[in-house]
This record gives C-alpha cells, structure tokens and sequence, in this order.
C-alpha cells in the first residue's frame, strides 16, 4: 500500500509520511557512526570506518570527517557519494561567502544553507533525497564553539554532544548520562552561551568511551576510526584531522574507560 | 548575507539568464559632488570629518548635504564625488542591513565585511565601464580592532592609520601623517578633534570648492556619533595685504 506513495518524494502518504526521507534516515542507520562531543575548549569528532582493507591507503583516504573551511569540520554518515557532494557544495558556499564579505563564514548559516539544499530535495524536482547525516563541528566569534547535527529532511539542531549512524541511540543515551554539563545564562542581547563543564580531555575520554560501546569490533584501532577536533590556537580556530598515529595515541591514553574485549 | 538562496535541482530551476537592462549607459562625469573627506586612527577608535556642502560644478549647492553615515553600529562611512552615486551605494547598503535583520542569527556585519561589499560593488562597476564616481573612507571596530580603509570610482583599496580623499590628499594628508602616524593608541580625543580641525580649516582656506560648515564623526566601543554642523573661525585679514592681479 505504502509503496505507491514511495517513488516521488514530493508526495505524502495518506499517514502524512515522507517515506523517501525516512527511508534515507533508514539507510543512515547503517552507516559507520560518527560521534561529536562539545567542551568549553573545542569540539571532538569521532568516526567508525566501515570500509576497511590493508590495501586502503589510510593516510589519503578520507570517508568520513571533511574540513568545510578554516572554521567547520564535519563528519558524515550515509551515502558516501552524495556526502561528496554536498561537501563540495558546502565548500564552495563557505568561500563565496568568504569572497563576498572577507570574513569566516558563521558556522549556522553554512549548516542552514546546506540544510535548505537538502530540504529542497524533498520537495521539488522528484529526485531522491541525499541519504547523508552530517555533525558539523565549528566555531564563529559571536557563539564560540558549535555542534550542529543534520539529516536528509533538512533539520538541523545544535547538541552538547551527538551521535548519527549505526548504534546512535544507543550512543546518545550513554552520551546524556555521562556529559557534563552547567547552563549558566550570561547577560546581554543575542548571546546563548551555554556553560559546558567538560573539557577537552573529558570531551576525548567520553568520545573514547562511547566508542568502545558502540562499535562493533573486539578492540578499537585506528584503522577503524577517523578523529578530529577543533580548538583555538592564538585566538582562531584551529582544525586537527588526526593522523593514524596519532589516533593509537589517543586510544592508548584514555584506555582506562575503553571495555576491554574480554567483558563484552 | 545572501537572502536565503540555495540549488534547487536543475529540473526545477534553470540558471539566471542575463536581464535586459535596457540602453547600456556609462557614467562619464559626476555631477552634484563633495569634496574632501579625511579620517584617522586615534586611541578611541576612528575619527572622520567632512564638509557639509555638495557642489554643482562652481555653484555651492547643498549648503547641508551629510557626507557622513554609519552602517549599523560599528561602521562610519565617509562618502566624496558624485552624490547621486552615493545615494545608490545608502539604498544598497540599506538592503544589506535589511538582510541582515532579516536573518535574525545574532550575527552582525563588520567592519572588514562592509569594506570587502563596498570594494567589490566599486570595482565591478569600473570592470563595466560604468564606475560609482566616488571616493569612500569606511572606518570602524572589529572586534575591538580598528580599521580605517579607503575605496575609490576604480576599485582601488588600501588601508592606513590616516586616509583623506581628493583635495585632502594634498593638502591634509601631510598634516595628518606628520602629527598621527606612529601614535594612533595615544592620541586623545582633544587632540584628534584639534588636528581635524586644522586640516579642515587649511582645506576651507585652500579649496575653492570647500564650505566652512563641517560635520565631525567618531567610532569608539561605545558605537558611532556623528556631530551637528559647526563652523571653523577663519581669519581673512591677510588678503588685504595682498598685491598684483587687481588692486
């Protein structure tokens, strides 16, 4: 019944269901995870690759966390081919706008204008929509340091700490318990700032955490993630893709809170 | 910021043809102008002075004209040349503003982000053939940071810790360089209203197409101001002593 109202997403089902954009989401939910943890000091990104071959060149392979700009980095979960895409599209919207106005593009307006893209293909053209979720980590001078989390239909939101692709709510409800968090409301007009008491190392630990819990492999190594994170060095922002070294490093300190693979 | 703009697919939305603009015109001379305009860097922000009188050829026209005007609430823009052209350059500025209400993101255009649209817009025009005959000074606080930079009718920007356009250039800009440069973070506000004040007078004496009412402006954290007329003291007595080209 449902599959006459499938093939043109400019059509609702009589339930009032997009059912091209759930079935995207669908899709998405098999995808590698990717895991975004907000701190006062920076935001951390995770990702689990799911292609994974000895004969992989790591080092210039990149599937799943893409530098947006000086200021954005993002991780994406789902299609691989339509994230390209859209991040070659979000590239060049990020340096039109730094053409235009010689400043950093604000990390919401590039999280709005991808999403009114992706919304557009819900509606009009009767072309499918992209089967991508995204976790855009950025920072601007008005709101500091940002999470921003995206999906087929459109929406976005900004999060403390999120989770798209594989084991996500299984990830989110472990995310809600252990995060750190104060609101604190600071004065003045047009400032939500919202006091994180996490740091960069507890930002690290939770992702590290989380990560043993959600993937699926006996024992994290850095042939099945991608990490990055984004900090303020001198005052700008200050992109790190981790290199596989790198990432063994990170693995090896917070080892502590990693589930071993014995107690699995 | 662009009105919310984003690729539809290409079943949907062709790309923008060219429109018609109807006869192709080129501006070939300014006619309703001001003239000089100067500014500085001082240890408050910036501070910018021009007259208030726009000319139509030798006629002093507009014995009230505001060269002076602020976008939003960090940016000062001075404005010499044709005055039409700058009205163009208020209404679209205006528009961007506007825009920028509209987004309602908390995110508010700097000074940087003016001058780059201003600069852009200007050198387009000349790339048409078709220049905004003026001579923009756009000052202000980024962040804190001040910023002092000049557009011109061919697009060529720079940016100084002192700026004059026109006449200003020859005539203000060795005072200003002299006594500015160098001090920009000690200079007081007294002292910054004195040198504007004497490059302006120097300018009323010198140029002949100058007024002695002016309008003073300033940028500091606290926002931007600028000042009711005023008219600098002058003393002619010295042109009763001069001989030869008549009695």
């Amino acid at each position: 019944m449902a599959r006459r109202y499938d093939s043109r997403t400019t059509i609702f089902s009589p339930e009032g269901r997009l059912y091209q954009v759930e079935y995207a989401m669908e899709a998405i939910s098999h995808a590698g995870t990717v895991i975004g943890v907000l701190s006062k000091d920076g935001i951390v990104l995770a990702a689990e690759r799911q292609a994974t071959s000895n004969l992989l060149e790591q080092s210039l392979d990149n599937e799943k966390i893409y530098e947006m700009n000086d200021n954005v980095v993002a991780g994406v979960a789902g299609h691989a081919a339509d994230a390209n895409t859209l991040i070659n599209q979000s590239r060049a919207i990020a340096q039109r706008y730094l053409l235009k106005y010689d400043s950093p593009m604000p990390v919401e307006q590039l999280v709005r204008r991808l999403c009114d893209m992706k919304q557009g293909y819900t509606q009009y053209g009767g072309l499918r929509p992209f089967g991508v979720s995204f976790l855009c980590a950025g920072w601007d001078s008005t709101f500091g340091f940002q999470l921003y989390q995206s999906d087929p239909a459109g929406n976005y939101s900004s999060w403390k700490a999120a989770c798209i692709g594989e084991n996500y709510s299984n990830a989110q409800s472990i995310l809600k318990q252990e995060y750190k968090d104060e609101e604190k409301e600071e004065a003045g007009p047009n400032v939500r700032t919202v006091g994180s008491q996490m740091t960069m190392d507890d930002a690290l630990k939770l992702t590290c955490q989380v990560l043993s819990k959600t993937i699926d492999t006996a024992k994290l190594s850095s042939k099945k993630l991608e990490f990055a994170t984004i900090t303020l060095k001198a005052g700008k922002p200050f992109i790190h893709v981790y290199t596989s070294t790198e990432i063994d490093e990170v693995l090896k300190k917070y080892e502590s809170v990693i589930k071993p693979a014995d107690s699995q | 910021m662009d009105p919310i703009e984003f690729r539809l697919p290409h079943t949907i939305q062709r790309p923008k043809a060219t429109p018609n603009h109807g006869p192709r015109t080129h501006t070939t001379r300014p006619i309703v102008t001001g003239t000089s305009v100067i500014a500085f860097k001082y240890k408050d922000g910036i501070m910018m002075a021009a007259d208030c009188l726009a000319s139509y050829g030798s006629l002093a026209r507009f014995r009230n004209e505001k060269r002076l005007m602020s976008v939003g609430e960090t940016t000062l823009l001075g404005v010499s040349g044709d005055m039409s052209d700058f009205q163009h350059m208020q209404h679209t500025l205006e528009s961007l503003l506007t825009q920028e209400y509209d987004m309602d993101d908390g995110q508010k255009l700097g000074t940087k982000s003016v001058y780059k649209c201003i600069s852009n817009i200007m050198y387009n025009r000349r790339t048409k053939g078709d220049p905004l005959w003026n001579a923009y000074v756009i000052g202000g606080l980024d962040n804190g940071q001040k910023m002092l930079g000049f557009v011109d009718l061919y697009g060529t920007t720079y940016q100084s810790a002192t700026i004059a356009t026109g006449f200003g250039g020859h005539l203000a800009q060795p005072i200003l360089r002299r006594r500015v440069e160098g001090r920009e973070d000690e200079l007081s506000e007294e002292e910054a209203v004195q040198i504007l004040d004497e490059c302006m007078r120097v300018l009323f004496y010198r140029d002949a197409r100058s007024l002695n009412k002016l309008r003073r402006a300033k940028v500091t954290a606290q926002g931007v101001e600028i000042s009711e007329p005023y008219m600098l003291e002058t003393n002619w007595s010295f042109a009763e002593s001069i001989t030869g080209y008549g009695s």
